[in-house]
């Protein structure tokens, strides 16, 4: 077996005194469609905001193929706030910007839609093709880049299609409805190329058929892109459909992981979600 | 339609070559005038006009009719000869003195009636996009040219189309960082400030350095550069102290730029005017007599490329990456836009044009002073900007040069106290005309709160579907 394509290793992630994610460790195989599941505030945007770079861990490390792309150790005051529950920590200090981390195949949406809003919705997948290109400011300036610009252009139309809002491409990204701007944003992930898809709650909003809908979408789209799916989602039953295996965390922790049957049936986890039956 | 607009391309030649060939067969008539009007020869045409009169009335007394008829003719066609010189000398002054106009009206016609015609006969959409753009950048410089010729290059027309022209471009930069970029910087005077120097320093006449840096025995630049080679050089001086002050400010987040731009137009303003580097920069005193430009076309053709350049900039696949982190940093970057490397980008371009922009100032002034780049005119031109629409580089250019022509041109009369008859006119005194402007101003950002352009271009094909909508609406409204 190759490397996974992402790993996480002891990844703590500590906000003042705070412990949002704690001793987080996971890994994602190849093909997979991966859940992170847990009640409000368990730290699921923060551990995603670990793996894109938009945060740098106080601690832990993440590999993406094999390669290490995050890697840090508590340092300067966290030396002595640390209250996480790993205290084995790794020697060297990786740090990556998002943008260089989208670079190397990993792309993200977001819980709150971050579209670009006084853009089109063609604009908006167009923009998201910019870091494949090998145009400098000259030619691009200059129009000697005729050949990627079209290629660019072909490429967020034929990302507009795989979503199906070829229709809607010169309208306003925030005149869509909400359940279309979801879909943009995933087109929009989709132009940078990405091997590892990270969606979070991609269902957030949207009614039982619309999530059945988007449940078949993004099953559609691993296979049709060759993509690895990573997931955070509250709608249970788009998680125990299309998930190969979940981890749920709590308070940051891990406290279950394995394939759907197995978390349905665990109680730690129903406890975490109806909290503790009083009898 | 076709046929009308191919009918009138042709008169539209016509008239052209008419224009062409009265422009280019006009002489000089005022030696012949002259020899005219010299006394002598006004004594003989008078004296034989006389016999000619005398003749007719010997004629008459005589009672010989045919000889009368033909003196009398004679005495006609020497009037009439007259009358002929005297019409012909009025147009042919108007043509010679308005020569080099009368060609430059004939070329925009034949212009026009080329855009014409290739609009008639081809109507793909390549043929619209580049045809009509160029017939209205020609109309532009040809009525540029034709109004200078006509209203005189020092009339108040010709400096608010000058200073209009170089603030467009200051302006177009400065909202290339704050309307597209979404950075909210405040040096752009200093900026200025510097490519007015750079440009001022290697441009002054190589003989008359003694006289200008007469404290700082003669400087210790004593070479002459060509115009726009230290035009180039001043965008590049801009260029580097952007390129420094943005190092460590454009990796913090939110709006320190604004602040530490501020304070760098104020500090490089000073730093300027410092006694140290007066064999370098004068101190605190004038720098002139360095190259300037005779004609209005000159700042007209230099902003123009420069705002054609941004504007392609903008289009590019780089200035939708600029919009995207305006629109959304985070987005921008989970995106793979490198933040930094885009907003540095983006400040050392709009500083490299504020710094060119601020050479045209100095070529405008005739002389440069640190002390003129106060935070005050960093504030014009945001006011310019936002006036215009953060986000239109049409708007930018349309409200820069209405705000010159207002500031300097339209409301001058409330300046002056006038008397209307014995009634004094109230209010109207030295200082009331940035009151008045201050109003415009309120009213304008009230009535369009996005600036006169919002976010969006000028644009004919805009143009042409408004016009095609109203007339749709004026058809369901009959």
């Amino acid at each position: 077996m190759a490397d996974a394509m992402l790993e996480l290793s002891h990844v703590t992630m500590q906000f003042g005194g705070v412990v949002a994610v704690d001793n987080l460790s996971m890994h994602i195989d190849q093909d997979e469609i991966v859940a992170l599941i847990g009640p409000n505030g368990a730290g699921k945007t923060t551990a995603f905001n670990c793996i894109t770079g938009v945060y740098t861990p106080t601690s832990g490390q993440v590999f993406y193929r094999g390669e290490l792309i995050v890697s840090n150790r508590p340092q300067g005051r966290m030396k002595t706030l640390y209250a996480g529950s790993h205290k084995d920590f790794p020697t060297q200090i990786v740090v990556n910007t998002p943008d260089r981390i989208t670079k190397m195949g990993l792309a993200r949406t977001f819980q709150n839609i971050r579209l670009f809003k006084t853009q089109t919705v063609f604009e908006n997948v167009l923009i998201a093709t910019h870091l494949h290109r090998t145009s400098n400011l000259f030619t691009a300036t200059m129009r000697l880049n005729r050949q990627e610009e079209r290629s660019f252009r072909e490429h967020a139309m034929s990302m507009l299609e795989a979503v199906g809002l070829q229709d809607e491409k010169d309208e306003l990204a925030v005149s869509l409805p909400y359940g279309k701007q979801r879909r943009l944003e995933i087109a929009r992930a989709l132009a940078t190329r990405p091997r590892l898809l990270l969606l979070d709650e991609p269902a957030a909003g949207m009614n039982p058929q619309e999530t059945d809908a988007l449940g078949r979408f993004i099953v559609d789209i691993r296979s049709r892109f060759g993509l690895t799916v990573f997931l955070i989602e509250h709608h249970m039953d788009l998680v125990m459909d299309i998930s190969d295996r979940i981890y749920v965390i709590d308070f940051g922790r891990q406290i279950a992981h394995g394939i759907p049957e197995q978390i349905q049936d665990n109680p730690d986890v129903i406890t975490a979600y109806l909290g503790v039956d009083e009898e | 339609m076709k046929v009308f607009k191919i009918i009138l391309a042709a008169l539209l030649v016509i008239l052209a070559l008419v224009i062409t060939a009265s422009a280019l067969t006009t002489r000089d008539i005022l030696p012949a005038l002259l020899e005219r009007m010299d006394p002598e020869n006004l004594a003989a045409h008078d004296a034989a006009m006389q016999k000619a009169k005398d003749r007719v009335t010997t004629a008459l007394s005589e009672n010989n009719p045919e000889r009368a008829q033909r003196s009398l003719d004679r005495y006609i066609n020497g009037f009439s000869a007259q009358l002929t010189l005297s019409g012909r000398v009025g147009y042919d002054l108007f043509f010679f003195r308005n020569g080099p106009s009368m060609l430059a009206l004939a070329l925009f016609l034949a212009v026009a009636a080329a855009g014409l015609i290739a609009h008639a006969l081809d109507r793909s959409s390549k043929v619209r996009k580049l045809v009509l753009p160029a017939i209205l950048i020609t109309v532009l410089y040809v009525g540029v040219y034709i109004m200078e010729n006509i209203a005189g290059a020092n009339s108040m027309l010709m400096t608010v189309l000058k200073k209009g022209a170089i603030y467009a471009l200051i302006a177009v930069s400065m909202n290339l960082l704050n309307g597209f970029t979404g950075l909210f910087s405040l040096g752009q005077a200093g900026f200025m400030l510097i490519g007015a120097y750079t440009y001022a320093i290697f441009s002054i006449e190589t003989q008359s350095r003694a006289q200008v840096y007469q404290y700082y025995a003669g400087g210790i630049i004593q070479f002459q550069l060509p115009a726009l080679l230290s035009i180039a050089l001043a965008g590049l001086a801009a260029a580097l102290f952007a390129f420094l002050i943005g190092w460590p400010v454009l990796r913090l987040k939110s709006d320190y730029l604004a602040i530490a731009t501020l304070g760098f137009a104020e500090i490089i303003r000073a730093i300027f005017q410092y006694d140290g580097l007066g064999p370098l920069t004068n101190g605190s005193n004038l720098l002139r007599k360095f190259t300037v430009f005779e004609t209005a076309l000159f700042p007209f053709a230099v902003a123009g490329v420069c705002i054609a350049l941004i504007a392609l900039l903008i289009h590019s696949t780089y200035g939708r990456s600029f919009k995207a982190i305006r629109d959304d940093e985070v987005a921008a970057e989970a995106m793979g836009i490198n933040l930094y490397a885009h907003k540095q980008m983006a400040f050392v371009i709009s500083s490299f044009f504020a710094g060119v922009g601020g050479a045209l100032l100095a070529m405008y002034q005739t002389t440069v002073q640190a002390a003129a780049f106060t935070s005050a005119m960093t504030y014009e031109i945001l006011l310019i900007v936002v006036i215009g629409g953060m986000g239109s580089i049409s708007g930018s250019v349309i409200a820069s040069f209405l705000f010159v022509a207002a500031s300097e041109w339209w409301l001058r009369f409330l300046d002056n106290e006038t008397m209307l008859g014995s009634f004094r006119v109230p209010l109207l005194r030295s200082g009331f005309r940035m009151v008045v402007f201050s109003v415009v101003i309120m009213a304008v950002v009230l009535f369009y709160r996005k600036g006169i352009m919002g976010d969006r271009e000028l644009s004919l094909g805009r143009f042409r579907r408004g016009l095609s909508r109203r007339k749709k609406g004026g058809a369901q409204d009959g």
